[in-house]
């Protein structure tokens, strides 16, 4: 009786405790799943993590890539701003130039003068061979008129007979001083034309050297409108100079504004990496959780058993 | 209060226990050929005493490598000893003892700590054990004995955990661990295709566990083995670091001198500059106890072992004995409040 009683009790325990078992078995495998879970989870984490902190470090080098733009324009706009000491220089060389091309202008306006007065002193020169000749031509005549009274002189002196003798030398004389007289008036006349080809020449030269010399001065007045150009052009780079360093200043300020952005984002991506470490930290915690849950978990089999038995 | 150690390298517990007197709770760390004999004699000479033993190596200024050691605080300690069996499959079925105890000893935060020995399952023990003390938030100190034996008041047990809770009537209690392994590189894994029931490590963020720590030191198989003198495994919780000695190679996995779950986040380490760490520690608790009346501590063997190879294990027990009275045993595992650690060294000091 009291066998069969103890036998029942067992019965009717190892009904009631079954469940107990079986809730810890499933508890066991929802333990397991959670724990592979956190595997899953840890890992995508710690992806996660490393991602973060590889776009730390290419932002670092953007930055750095930003600094360097920084540089570059502080070292554009040190170089523009010799423009204006290359502006300087070039007016600079250009007064003196210009200075030198005045200096030019009134030599050769000088030389102009000198050329004019050349001429005139040719002019008259010319006017004064052009009296020579005639007076040349005067002496011819009065040489050949000469010529004639001593021809009729010896004829007359011949017809003096004795007494005309002296006459005829004197007249012979004449004649010849007449002819030498010619003589050297032909002389003289091959001189004149030889002084008038010359001249001639020379007349030539002047008027070449006069275009020339004009040609000089427009070349003079060209290159006075050259330097003008110059010294333009030069106001202008300095303009564009001035230009280039708004545009840079604008570009600074520009990068100012992305440099702050980028500092602001990497704030931001520290923080989150640093609350992915917490989270990744608290993970860790709760792996050492687990592990109590699954040492208590574990022994409660063995109890029931225990008690089973 | 006080504390006493007394040894005997002969292993005459007579000798060991020469000038103690009074004594509120026992401490016996014999050898394994003597420790049923040492627990029945000392038994015998101070019967009532609670006391606590296992089978290890002790020291105070100086190593006790065989012998006995004893060691008792007195003259202003409540202690109450005892044991939880079974803690290969079920220690918490006895955990009606240690919520009794606590209570008996009027235990605190503040003032009390929780003192063990276990002859395996650690992990699973120190989650049984602080689930009762966390309530009054009591610290843990302890280790792991050789040969699977210890006792408690006088009687010797197998596949048990003995425990002292030690009130300090005299002041505060605090217990510390120290770690002399530091982080190796940026190296860090989840471990998975792990046996918890054997400590077995399989994988490293999903590549072979083996094969992932030759890769990283350069090591061949055979040298794996002694490599945890340098790189011992750590694993993370929150801001804190256990370390996992690696025991052997199994196949591709590696075992481990404690249990391994899926998704701990393990860390690779390296010896720190040790005798700085040290001295930090103990500068530590200097500032927290100018003159402390007691300092005991576990020290693990891989660490008895580095210091005795690099001639530093009497200049550390010196250092270590600059805090005051300074006595411990040497350890097969470690323990500290819930966490079973190797390779590290746990204390507890008494105002």
């Amino acid at each position: 009786m009291l066998f069969k009683k103890w036998k029942k009790d067992k019965s009717q325990k190892n009904k009631s405790l079954y469940p107990i078992l079986y809730v810890m078995k499933t508890l066991k495998g929802y333990h397991g799943d959670l724990v592979q879970k956190e595997v899953d989870s840890l890992y995508e984490l710690s992806k996660i993590s490393s991602s973060f902190k590889n776009v730390l470090v290419e932002t670092d080098n953007f930055q750095e890539k930003l600094q360097n733009f920084e540089q570059t324009f502080s070292s554009i706009n040190q170089v523009s701003s010799q423009f204006d000491n290359v502006k300087e220089e070039i007016s600079n060389s250009v007064d003196d130039a210009q200075n030198k091309v005045e200096e030019l202008r009134c030599s050769s306006q000088q030389v102009e003068t000198y050329f004019t007065d050349m001429e005139n002193t040719f002019l008259d020169f010319q006017a004064a061979v052009g009296n020579i000749k005639r007076c040349m031509k005067k002496i011819t005549s009065i040489a050949d008129q000469t010529n004639i009274l001593a021809l009729n002189a010896s004829i007359e002196a011949s017809k003096a007979g004795e007494r005309g003798k002296g006459f005829s030398v004197v007249a012979v004389e004449v004649k010849n001083l007449a002819e030498e007289i010619k003589a050297l008036v032909a002389e003289v006349d091959n001189s004149i034309i030889n002084m008038q080809n010359g001249t001639n020449q020379l007349n030539n030269s002047i008027d070449n050297s006069q275009q020339a010399l004009e040609q000089s001065l427009d070349k003079v007045n060209d290159t006075y409108q050259t330097f003008h150009n110059i010294t333009q052009a030069a106001e202008g780079a300095v303009t564009v100079q001035s230009d280039i360093s708004k545009v840079i200043d604008t570009s600074r300020n520009e990068l100012q504004i992305l440099c702050r952005f980028f500092d602001d984002t990497k704030k931001e991506y520290q923080n989150v990496v640093k609350h992915i470490d917490w989270a990744s930290n608290l993970g860790t915690t709760k792996s050492a959780m687990f592990e109590d849950i699954d040492n208590m978990m574990a022994q409660i089999p063995h109890i029931i058993n225990e008690l089973d038995t | 209060m006080k504390q006493f150690f007394g040894m005997s390298q002969s292993g005459n517990i007579e000798e060991a226990v020469r000038g103690l007197n009074n004594p509120e709770l026992i401490m016996l760390l014999s050898n394994s050929e003597q420790f049923e004999e040492h627990v029945k004699k000392l038994e015998d000479l101070f019967p009532n005493v609670p006391s606590i033993g296992c089978i290890g190596m002790s020291y105070d200024t100086k190593v006790v490598e065989k012998g006995v050691g004893v060691i008792a605080f007195f003259d202003g300690v409540n202690a109450v000893a005892n044991v939880l069996e079974e803690v290969s499959v079920m220690p918490v079925k006895y955990i009606e003892r240690l919520e009794k105890d606590i209570e008996k000893v009027g235990a605190s935060h503040k003032d009390t700590v929780c003192l063990d020995f276990c002859t395996g399952n650690d992990a699973c023990v120190l989650t049984t054990i602080y689930s009762a003390l966390k309530s009054q938030n009591i610290s843990l100190i302890g280790g792991t004995g050789d040969a699977g034996k210890v006792s408690a008041n006088g009687k010797v047990y197998e596949d048990a955990v003995v425990y002292a809770l030690v009130k300090n009537r005299g002041g505060r209690v605090k217990a510390y661990k120290e770690n002399i392994y530091q982080p190796l590189s940026n190296y860090r894994f989840i471990a998975s295709k792990t046996d918890k029931a054997r400590y077995v490590l399989g994988e490293l963020n999903g590549k072979s566990a083996k094969q992932t720590y030759q890769n990283i030191l350069h090591v061949t198989e055979k040298e794996i083995l002694t490599q945890t003198f340098k790189n011992p495994f750590g694993k993370i919780n929150g801001k804190d670091t256990c370390i996992i000695s690696i025991k052997d190679v199994e196949g591709n996995a590696l075992t481990c001198f404690r249990q391994v779950n899926d998704s701990d986040v393990l860390i690779l380490l390296q010896l720190g500059d040790y005798k700085n760490i040290i001295k930090n520690t103990i500068q530590t608790i200097h500032n927290d106890f100018p003159h402390p009346s007691a300092v005991f501590s576990v020290n693990c063997l891989f660490r008895y072992l580095l210091f005795t190879e690099n001639n530093y294990m009497q200049e550390y027990l010196y250092e270590m004995g600059k805090l005051g009275n300074h006595v411990g045993f040497v350890g097969y595992g470690e323990h500290y409040n819930n966490q079973f650690v190797n390779q590290s060294m746990t204390c507890v000091a008494f105002e």
